[in-house]
């Protein structure tokens, strides 16, 4: 249940630590640093746009993203004794690539960290038919009953060009075997001052590492365990994190 | 409730009509204030929270809003002289008519919706696109209103209003379109354990419901819809109207791309599609079957796996879709005498 801890703690380390020395006024500042999750979706470097069929995946086929949508919970953020006492930003979170995705995130506990891991999707206890608000976002986003029940963890949708002819994919992720664990390796450090937390998803990861995913022997995976199972694999290095002032 | 405009005009207006509103016995009375009882609409338990409006909902706004559309009135001067909303927007059908070129589009659960008319010309929530319906389409001569012997006290008393305007209109209808929830068909009994169905609608529900149909990911319960825009290879190549969506974006990924409707009472909303082009929900299900036809800008969800555009679905299967589609008929809600013509 660490993933759904409270964050009361580290808030408190956070209003010592923005306290200025010398300050005149003896009360303590009661706000604390604020700090904004943004969500950024690029391809190997360019940001996504929703058009033509300008990006190439590893297998070589050239694809277009019409629809790019998703969750994230249990934002860890690890530090050098990487221990369960490890902050973490529960979530859930839901994104829609077409927007702009920013979230509050309040108080962020300050320090240096190594990296950080995230789940694309959802904790088993909250993947379950009822398990989120019925807001219409997450309806849009149910799972079937008769499928497993619970909440696409992620679609994401397009055309690629195949043997030509432009053809729809559509890689839809769900069901808790399937769930990608990331792994974002970047060191960071969270300062005094507030800031943003930003998760960069580079959406040609989705089609590689460890698998080459090839979109022209399945272009849709839900209802297919083999695919999702390769969709999960190559979605655990697909994010990076930073942290700007 | 106080707005510039009424606490100017209202004033003077009075003073001329008529002594019924004399203000010198409170200082500090509006006469314009409202007079109203709020109204709270009940929802099942999976249905989402609709979105919030500036106006309460109001049993008196409700009143105005239903009484306007059943009122040839507001089309008196304009374009569509003679016409009242429920011309072409008739209860027994869902708020359809069978309809030449363009389709008729339903009045069902579009408080949550933000995207109107087929293409999705209009943006916004239910007061944008009453906006739209009283200055573009019908444009509203207001003074046929501000003259009548019982609006004017009508649209104060739900309102708070003296001086009625476009604005106060599409206020009043956005609130009657509020009403216009519909929660009480065969499959929303059946997602409350409240009734069975039979076997062969269960039948049909999963093929729905799962990758076999594939009719969720759009029509996406339990509005029936997902609001948003899809081409769902009707044809292969688009002029006029049939370009969709692309005529509001210019984005050649929406060439095609129409509004999800909903499939809420869509047994009595013959024909189908946006141009009406299927007379039954048997040829819907043989086009979702085998007549999907390919477009660079065709929706991903529509190229299934391993089968290229179609689904194959067998005679049965076809019979058994059709069956649950039925169960998606809300009688209470077309019957519902509050909902019938006031007049
Ligand atoms: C002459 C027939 C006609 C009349 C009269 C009429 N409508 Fe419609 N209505 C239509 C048609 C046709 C459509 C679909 C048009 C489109 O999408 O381009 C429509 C669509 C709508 C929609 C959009 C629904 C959606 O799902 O996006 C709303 C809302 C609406 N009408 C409200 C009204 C109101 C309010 C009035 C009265 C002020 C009215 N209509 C009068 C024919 C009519
Ligand atoms: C990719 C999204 C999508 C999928 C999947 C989908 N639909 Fe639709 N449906 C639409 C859109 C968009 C329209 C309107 C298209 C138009 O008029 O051009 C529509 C129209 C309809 C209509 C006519 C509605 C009316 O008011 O005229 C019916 C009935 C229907 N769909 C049933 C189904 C069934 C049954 C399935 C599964 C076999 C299904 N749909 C799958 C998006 C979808």
């Amino acid at each position: 249940m660490n993933t759904f801890r409270l964050l009361i703690l580290p808030a408190l380390l956070l209003l010592m630590a923005c306290k200025k020395e010398g300050s005149p006024t003896p009360a303590p500042d009661p706000v604390p640093s604020n700090f904004t999750l943004k969500l950024e979706h690029h391809v190997d470097g360019a940001l996504l746009d929703y058009d033509t069929l300008r990006y190439i995946n590893e297998a070589g086929h050239a694809f277009s993203i019409t629809r790019l949508e998703y969750y994230i919970s249990g934002i860890r953020l690890l530090t050098a004794d990487s221990s369960d006492d490890d902050p973490v930003i529960p979530g859930p979170f839901y994104i829609n690539g077409m927007a702009s995705n920013s979230f509050d995130l309040g108080a962020v506990p300050l320090g240096e960290y190594t990296g950080a891991t995230l789940l694309l999707g959802l904790p088993d206890t909250l993947n379950v038919t009822g398990g989120l608000p019925n807001t219409l976002e997450n309806v849009n986003m149910a799972w079937p009953v008769g499928m497993g029940g619970g909440y696409h963890f992620m679609k994401f949708e397009g055309h690629f060009l195949n043997s030509g002819l432009p053809t729809g994919y559509a890689m839809h992720l769900g069901r808790n075997e399937n769930l990608p664990q990331c792994v974002l390796q970047q060191p960071f450090t969270v300062g005094s001052s507030g800031g943003t937390v930003i998760l960069h998803f580079n959406l040609n990861e989705v089609f590689r590492t460890p698998h080459t995913y090839d979109l022209s022997s399945g272009s849709y995976s839900m209802g297919s365990m083999t695919l999702m199972a390769l969709l999960s694999d190559n979605c655990a290095d697909a994010f990076t994190i930073a942290c700007t002032p | 409730m106080s707005r510039g405009l009424r606490r100017l005009v209202g004033p003077v207006l009075l003073l001329v009509l008529g002594p019924s509103c004399q203000r010198n016995t409170a200082e500090e009375a509006d006469p314009c204030a409202t007079q109203t009882s709020p109204h709270n609409i009940v929802l099942p338990f999976y249905f989402p929270a609709p979105p919030v409006f500036s106006d309460p909902l109001t049993l008196e706004g409700m009143a105005l809003g239903r009484r306007l559309y059943y009122d040839t009135l507001l089309s008196r001067n304009g374009p569509l002289q003679g016409l009242a909303c429920a011309t072409c927007h008739d209860q027994a059908r869902s708020f359809t008519v069978p309809n030449g070129t363009v389709n008729v589009l339903p009045h069902v659960n579009l408080a949550w919706n933000s995207s109107f008319l087929w293409n999705g010309k209009v943006s916004g929530n239910l007061q944008d696109i009453m906006r739209f319906e009283v200055s573009d389409f019908f444009q509203v001569d207001v003074n046929v209103l501000r003259s009548h012997p019982e609006y004017p006290e009508l649209f104060r008393k739900a309102l708070g209003t003296c001086w009625i305007t476009r604005e106060d209109v599409a206020r009043a209808l956005a609130q009657w379109f509020r009403r216009l929830t519909s929660t009480h068909s065969k499959f929303d009994r059946y997602l409350r354990y409240e009734e069975m169905l039979t076997a062969q609608e269960v039948s049909g529900m999963s093929i729905f419901l799962s990758e076999t149909g594939d009719c969720f990911h759009c029509h996406a319960v339990p509005l029936m819809t997902d609001n948003r825009f899809h081409n769902i290879g009707l044809q292969s190549t688009f002029t006029g109207f049939d370009v969709g969506r692309y005529a509001v974006t210019g984005n050649p990924i929406e060439m095609g791309a129409f509004k999800t409707p909903t499939l809420r009472n869509i047994a009595l909303t013959a024909p189908y599609m946006h141009d009406g082009r299927f007379a039954t929900l048997e040829e819907v299900v043989d086009f979702y079957s085998s007549g999907v036809q390919h477009s660079p800008s065709l929706d991903p969800i529509m190229t299934k796996p391993g089968t290229g555009l179609t689904i194959g679905l067998t005679p049965q299967q076809k019979a058994d879709l059709v069956a649950f589609l039925h169960t998606l008929t809300d009688t209470a809600f077309v019957n519902d005498p509050e909902l019938r013509n006031p007049f």
